[in-house]
């Protein structure tokens, strides 16, 4: 019969209307994301042996790190920049990292009003959070 | 009971009262002078209800937007959000007021005044409650019709001042489809003319004491419904706005206040169409006793105007041809059938009751 | 002029527009609202992407495939890491193999469900818009579980994939897949089985099937007009041979056959997802592959069926690190030629219909 289709979507949207809504409200309950989310970044500095294959592995070259042989001759990380501008939050840098100083965290508030602050210099903001990440 | 009974009797007739109230501070309480004092309060009432309606009408629009798709809707100004429209306005009035070059400048601005203006015009033939009605005319459905059929005109004047594309095939559309709703829309109210012998919407409620219009005239109901929301240009029928294709048709140029006065005139129309069958077909301010008249009314006035929204944001748009087909093809015909079945019932009933 | 006379008015839809699902833009001719000549301006969206991968090395570029059709992401790493394996003569192993299926079908019924609530938005169905996005949703949740992104998922590597899912993915998996006849239940009642909507979509926009054949279109546009060909049954790469599953085939021809076919190709998707689920094996999901990716010198095509049809990549090697060349074969691109021809005399509102049951994604159009 016409009109049956009709009826039909009436009742569905009147279930929806009476029924719970889904809405997360987002900045008062904040979304607990898995641990895999590739949002933003953290590098752990006394993992870190300056090796360079998260540059390298890197498909647009965001990272940038520059290193200094201490007195035992070992490499120490001197400075680590990452333009964020660029990145694309693929999380191959996190997957070449040979000893996991380099991780993925959950932070998603990254917006930021200039576009100075897009460069992040990793090592300040590890002290900053005064944890990995 | 009896006290029970005063106060409602006072409550349904507190705005009459007061009406005689302030006619009676006049020298001759029916001098030119008290009318046109109560003339100039009525208006004001009746752009007061306008605004209020457009008002509540678009936050509750957003809500029922976000509660068909489980979402709340506004929540953030006020309880629940319920204060968003009135930001919405004043954020509005902040806006820039732009005239597109190349605009047919006078058309292009009063086309949103003349929106704006005809929902005052024909909410104002409305009875609201007994003895309510801020113009009591005796061609009461004859002038809505009239007064309602010249929002054509104001789209055509928005369309074609914009200097727009989209805002002329709007405009084009518009003319096409109200044009071709209105005559389903008029047949459709006039069985119940013809059962009331009378255009005035006062008389045709008082009418209604047994039981609603609806009831004897469910076609025409219907009918009305379908055309209303054609004629209102809302969905499934908002090819004259249709975002998708057009990109919001005559109102694409328009910015700020002016363009918040094409929404007030929209809401506000929709408003005058959901009273008009309220009172045409649900029997207007007529009910059982325990609510005043005019609660009646607008509970009556907000349930058609529910299912409009519930319409809207269920279906999908029609398509332009199939509109047509609707219009001539369907409505028309079927308004027809209605206006001679109830030419024959009220033939036999005269001979059955011996009239 | 006189009055007898009429112009013709060009109407220039795009690239900003509420319906050009991107940045599409067309030069539309009308006469009236009748749509007499339509002249498609693409390229807004373009990014190089062939250029781009022969500056990063074959690992590098995956991410960039995210981006072509970002609607169905997994399937553009899929269908490039298995071009370069194809080069390189890797095997992958069984268990990546099935979670590689899992994970392309999800990204397939993703991709239908967000092109019905497209085609439902393109007509004002704003309620069926937002039930197939609510549900796309869980399929996002799952991606992000497994791999850490919503859109860009980044999911596949040369030689496998890039992570086993965690244990609270197998239950959300199963919920969702005893879910899916209720959620196609609720688009029928919504949208397709709406008269509004089926006047709107049915005998609009015939694409013929010699037409069909001859634009050599794809994917499900191409099985709406009774074209029995899917890559998946015609050239089964992956472990597809091994599934049980119909290829849905309507002969409609038009827009509503268009849409709803998508319909039966979620429901073969959970078929397939449920073969996999019960035949998965354990064992590892990353082939031994070497560190630094040098395939042989050589070139190589290959080809899988995108949710929007046959999405091919054509690599050359020249034995360094980097390809000496990538050629992408997008499906919408492909299929986008059926717009100026199918849509000749139709409506404005018809061809807003007939161009999103194409389901093109600009992304992999401009490339």
């Amino acid at each position: 019969m016409f009109g049956k289709g009709l009826l039909q979507g009436l009742g569905i949207t009147f279930k929806r209307m009476v029924g719970p809504n889904i809405t997360e409200f987002y900045p008062e309950e904040k979304p607990n994301l898995p641990i895999r989310v590739r949002s933003s970044m953290g590098l752990d500095r006394d993992k870190c042996i300056s090796c360079n294959l998260c540059a390298n592995a890197c498909p647009n070259s965001v990272i940038k790190l520059t290193s200094e042989k201490d007195e035992n001759n070992k490499k120490r990380l001197s400075s680590y920049h990452m333009d964020v501008g660029r990145c694309l939050f693929c999380g191959m840098c996190v997957e070449a990292c040979p000893t996991k100083a380099l991780a993925v965290t959950q932070d998603y508030e990254n917006a930021v009003f200039e576009p100075e602050e897009m460069k992040w210099d990793m090592l300040k903001r590890a002290e900053q959070k005064g944890k990995v990440g | 009971m009896d006290a029970l009974y005063n106060l409602f009797n006072v409550l349904n007739n507190v705005f009459v009262n007061i009406a005689i109230a302030i006619r009676s501070l006049f020298a001759d309480p029916h001098s030119v002078w008290a009318n046109l004092t109560m003339d100039v309060i009525n208006f004001i009432i009746v752009v007061i209800i306008v605004v209020l309606a457009a008002l509540i009408l678009i936050l509750l629009e957003r809500k029922i937007a976000g509660w068909t798709s489980q979402r709340t809707g506004p929540n953030r100004l006020g309880p629940r959000g319920w204060f968003q429209t009135i930001a919405d306005a004043l954020k509005l009035m902040g806006k820039e007021d732009i005239t597109p070059a190349g605009a047919d400048k006078f058309i292009f601005k009063i086309a949103p005044m003349i929106i704006f203006s005809l929902p005052m015009m024909t909410l104002a033939v409305i009875p609201y409650g007994k003895g309510m009605a801020p113009l009591d005319l005796d061609l009461g459905i004859f002038y809505f019709v009239a007064i309602s059929s010249i929002s054509t005109l104001a789209f055509i004047m928005a369309g074609w001042g914009s200097n727009n594309k989209y805002s002329l095939l709007g405009a084009m559309r518009a003319v096409a489809q109200m044009v071709s709703y209105e005559i389903p829309l008029l047949f459709s109210l006039l069985g119940v003319v013809m059962i009331t012998q009378s255009f005035n919407l006062g008389v045709i409620v008082e009418a209604q004491a047994g039981l609603p219009f609806i009831v004897l005239q469910p076609l025409a109901f219907g009918i009305f419904l379908i055309a209303g929301l054609a004629e209102l240009n809302r969905a499934p029928f908002d090819l004259v706005e249709a975002d998708q294709e057009v990109v919001a048709g005559p109102f694409t140029e328009y910015t700020g206040l002016r363009w918040g006065l094409f929404f007030l005139g929209e809401y506000g129309n929709m408003t005058a169409l959901a009273a008009l069958g309220a009172t045409v077909f649900l029997g207007g301010w007529q009910g059982p006793i325990f609510l005043p008249g005019f609660v009646w009314f607008f509970m009556k006035t907000g349930v058609i105007i529910f299912f409009m929204m519930w319409v809207r944001w269920t279906f999908p748009r029609i398509r332009i041809d199939h509109l047509m087909h609707l219009a001539w093809k369907v409505l028309l015909p079927l308004s027809i059938l209605n206006i001679l079945l109830t030419g024959l019932g009220i033939y036999i009933y005269r001979l059955v009751m011996g009239g | 002029m006189s009055i007898n006379e009429t112009e013709e008015l060009i109407l220039n839809m795009g690239p900003q527009h509420p319906s050009m699902h991107g940045l599409f833009r067309m030069v539309i001719h009308l006469e009236g609202e009748t749509v007499t000549k339509i002249v498609p301006k693409i390229g807004y969206l373009h990014r190089g992407m062939e250029k781009l991968a022969e500056s990063r090395t074959y690992a590098q570029f995956i991410p960039y495939t995210d981006r072509l059709d970002y609607l169905a992401s997994p399937h553009n790493n899929w269908a490039y890491v298995q071009t370069v394996e194809k080069l390189m003569g890797v095997v992958v192993p069984e268990r990546a193999e099935y979670l590689r299926v899992i994970f392309g079908e999800l990204a397939r019924i993703a991709s239908h469900q967000v092109c019905i609530a497209s085609t439902a938005l393109d007509m004002a169905g704003w309620s069926a818009w937002s039930y197939a996005f609510r549900d796309r949703e869980r399929i996002c949740d799952m991606y992000e579980m497994t791999a850490g992104s919503r859109l860009t998922v980044n999911i596949m590597r040369i030689g496998g994939i890039s992570a086993e899912p965690p244990a609270e993915f197998w239950p959300a998996l199963q919920s969702f897949l005893d879910d899916t006849p209720e959620m196609l239940e609720e688009y029928y009642g919504i949208f397709f089985g709406n008269e509004i909507a089926q006047g709107r979509l049915k005998n609009v926009g015939i694409l013929s099937k010699e037409l069909a054949e001859n634009l050599s279109i794809t994917g499900p546009v191409l099985r709406a007009s009774g074209v029995n060909y899917d890559v998946r049954k015609a050239e089964p790469y992956s472990i597809y041979d091994r599934f049980d599953f119909n290829v849905p085939v309507r002969n409609g021809c038009d827009s509503y056959d268009r849409t709803i076919i998508r319909m039966d190709e979620i429901v073969e998707s959970i078929k397939i997802i449920k073969q996999a689920l019960r035949d998965i094996p354990e064992g590892p999901i990353m082939a031994k592959v070497p560190k630094v990716i040098k395939p042989p010198v050589g070139e190589v095509y290959h080809r899988v069926e995108n949710p929007k049809g046959e999405l091919g990549f054509y690599i050359v090697s020249d034995g360094t690190t980097k390809p000496a060349r990538v050629r992408i074969r997008p499906a919408t691109f492909i299929n986008l030629q059926m717009l100026p021809i199918v849509a000749l005399g139709w409506k404005i509102q018809d061809v807003v219909a007939i161009f999103a049951t194409l389901d093109a994604v600009l992304g992999e159009v401009d490339k």
